[in-house]
């Protein structure tokens, strides 16, 4: 049941968070092509979850190009993340810095959501 | 942040997993670990089943209750219908939660925003949070005219909707201007509410 578990948890945990995020679109913020990418991984990610039940190798398989999807959400946004951490030049960049960490958890840095 | 860090230890954990399981010759005698273990047993599997259609049918009813029944939706979340004096130009200002103001009337599914000649409108009713989408019309005395808020002929511009502390405790208010592109640029910057 290990295989299941883990596939499972992960594609809750990371369709969640980009579901979380893909839903500010209603407050006008631009859809990424990576976040859908990374969407369709953590349901690929889903399916994998359940193939493992029956043949383990093929569920691996797939789980390993669903993760590699969302890795193509995750690596650049981590990039961006850390880089915005290490060269934070000024007082002026905090505002940038907050909206970045509100798109990146998900929540909405507009009043009242 | 904790999702987020969360999501990316699984994913790093899947990754690792997936990639081993893909790529390992498992020897002919190999015995089933815990780490791989043998493909789950019928009953099992039987209970994964089980708990997914379960979880599958809690969604849907939870969806059908909350999101698609509109008769168990916040009934309080109507999408505005501001009424602006016919020929006005300037900005329009309504003022939240004002004591003693008038609350907002709700007609056909909008909530009624008249605004008076002055351009500014106070009001008991609380603002309204939410996706929702709002419509313009300019009035005269019998007629109603809508008024674009898109495309080349837009006359709504700069919606703001803020908050002020002062004395009297917090002050909510919704400000847009109302005019041409050319007006809008040259007075950009919204009177300032009065204490």
């Amino acid at each position: 049941m290990l295989p299941f578990v883990l596939y499972f948890v992960t594609a809750m945990f990371t369709g969640y968070h980009l579901y979380a995020l893909m839903s500010l679109v209603v407050y006008g913020v631009p859809v990424n092509l990576l976040e859908l990418v990374g969407l369709l991984g953590a349901f690929a990610l889903l399916i994998a979850a359940y193939i493992s039940l029956f043949r383990p190798r093929a569920a691996g398989r797939v789980a390993l190009i669903a993760c590699l999807a969302l890795w193509c959400f995750y690596a650049p946004a981590i990039a961006n993340f850390v880089r915005a951490r290490i060269h934070k030049p000024a007082a002026v960049s905090e505002l940038r810095s907050l909206k970045a960490t509100a798109l990146w958890t998900g929540a909405s840095p507009i009043k009242g959501f | 942040m904790i999702l987020v860090y969360s999501a990316i230890v699984l994913l790093i954990l899947a990754t690792a997993y997936s990639t081993v399981v893909s790529f390992r010759h498992k020897p002919e005698d190999a015995q089933p670990s815990w780490l791989f273990p043998e493909r789950p047993k019928r009953p099992a599997r039987i209970i994964v089943g089980f708990v997914t259609l379960v979880l599958v049918i809690a969604v849907g009813a939870w969806i059908k209750l909350n999101v698609a029944n509109p008769n168990t939706q916040n009934s309080a979340l109507h999408s505005y219908r501001f009424l602006i004096p016919e020929g006005y130009t300037g900005w329009v200002r309504i003022e939240f939660e004002i004591p003693g103001a008038p609350a907002l009337p709700i007609q056909s599914s909008h909530t009624m925003v008249k605004i008076p000649p002055s351009g500014t409108l106070k009001t008991s009713s609380s603002e309204q949070y939410g996706a929702a989408s709002d419509d313009y019309a300019s009035y005269s005395n019998d007629t109603v005219r809508p008024l674009p808020d898109s495309g080349p002929e837009k006359r709504v511009w700069g919606k703001i909707t803020g908050e002020l502390q002062g004395p009297g405790g917090n002050r909510k208010y919704e400000e847009f201007f109302v005019g041409s592109e050319q007006q809008f640029k040259s007075q950009t910057l919204p009177p300032k509410p009065k204490e």
